[in-house]
């Protein structure tokens, strides 16, 4: 809507001042075109210009000594926000998802599990068979391994998504953040449950998310 | 070929594909038992019944996509790192194991069946995928710049 007010009056009249008198400054022409119009008067003169036609630079390989700008690929940067450096590099926020996720339902799955296996080692009936002790272990880790490894996942889940959503919105990332998505998490986790239960659970999570952030400095 | 630079190197891709399925169950679980469970209920309790279904059962659809994907992931990198080659028999060989061992507890003709049905699931999928990209490469490949067309001579002037 600038054209209604006039704004780009004076680009206007600039460009076209410029382009009435193109050849008045030999230096900004020069600058603009590579070479110095005046001088070029025909083919012979352009092709024996030193450096136009230089073999090391017109070669495909040419730039090498650079070092090999074409293997940097675009979708293998790391983030590069402020403060995002993890245990494991991270390429953004699915990368931190991922991770973060599948190992939170892995350590969930594991202590699940070996609770559950010990459970299954007390609760074996007296005399049974092998089939049957073996069976009874087996139940008691699928029963307790996939739900603290499903409740643990999906609380990672949607801290991880907080957490980068909180630091997409502010351009950077440090532990106030993590507190500030692992309070938010607990909260939503138990938003059926009342008050109360929302409060406790928010505040373990947002205690989880400050060791996390304790131990990741201390690593790093 | 190319390589595929989005993925990680082989250990530590197995974390990352654990996460990615179940990220990818709990939201496509919460999606389909939110409505699954809206339909099913009483006019009048529906959005209580759409929340409950969802806190029920999607946890449970994330779990299953995740022990899928992360099974999957681990054979195939096992199954790479034994035959040190990457082709299509990689995938349809680790989801043969993967069916296998996610049915290994209902018994043996369960176990051979299931290891059977996700091989040739995994079979279609790497077709449907090799057939992409032979369709792309076709779409891409090189062609002759058009010719400019023949001038006809210009009577010299003056």
């Amino acid at each position: 809507m600038s054209w209604l007010f006039g704004g780009r009056k004076s680009e206007t009249s600039n460009a076209s001042s410029a382009a009435e008198e193109p050849f008045l400054n030999d230096s900004e022409s020069q600058k603009s075109l590579g070479f110095d119009p005046s001088q070029v008067t025909n083919v012979s003169s352009i092709i024996s210009t030193p450096g136009a036609l230089d073999v090391s630079r017109l070669h495909p390989l040419a730039g090498l000594e650079r070092g090999v700008e074409y293997l940097d690929l675009e979708e293998e940067k790391l983030s590069t926000m402020e403060g995002s450096r993890s245990l494991i590099p991270s390429r953004g926020w699915t990368d931190d998802l991922c991770y973060g996720t599948g190992a939170v339902y892995l350590v969930g799955l594991g202590l699940g599990g070996s609770y559950g296996f010990f459970e299954g080692l007390r609760n074996i009936p007296p005399n049974s068979p092998g089939k049957l002790q073996l069976n009874t272990v087996l139940n008691h880790i699928t029963r307790r391994g996939p739900f603290i490894g499903n409740n643990a996942g999906v609380l990672a889940l949607t801290y991880n998504l907080i957490n980068s959503s909180i630091d997409g919105l502010r351009g950077k990332h440090d532990a106030a953040n993590s507190v500030v998505a692992g309070a938010l998490t607990g909260a939503i986790f138990k938003s059926s449950k009342g008050l109360k239960p929302m409060g406790y659970a928010s505040g373990m999570m947002a205690a989880a998310a400050a060791g996390w952030c304790g131990l990741k400095s201390f690593v790093l | 070929m190319s390589a595929d630079h989005t993925r990680d190197p082989c250990p530590v891709v197995i974390l990352s594909d654990f996460g990615g399925a179940f990220a990818m169950g709990v939201i496509g679980g919460c999606v389909w038992h939110g409505i699954k469970g809206f339909r099913n209920s009483p006019m009048g309790e529906r959005h209580l019944g759409a929340v409950s279904a969802i806190k029920a059962r999607a946890p449970v659809v994330g779990g299953n996509f995740g022990v899928w994907g992360g099974l999957f992931s681990t054979f195939d990198c096992a199954v790479k790192a034994v035959r040190k080659r990457e082709d299509p028999w990689n995938a349809i060989i680790a989801g043969l194991f993967t069916g296998g061992s996610l049915a290994v507890r209902g018994g043996w003709r369960h176990t051979r069946n299931s290891a059977i049905m996700c091989g040739c699931l995994l079979g279609v999928m790497e077709g449907v995928g090799l057939m992409f990209q032979r369709y792309a490469a076709w779409q891409a490949k090189p062609m002759a710049p058009p010719l400019p067309e023949p001038q006809p001579a210009q009577p010299l002037r003056a």
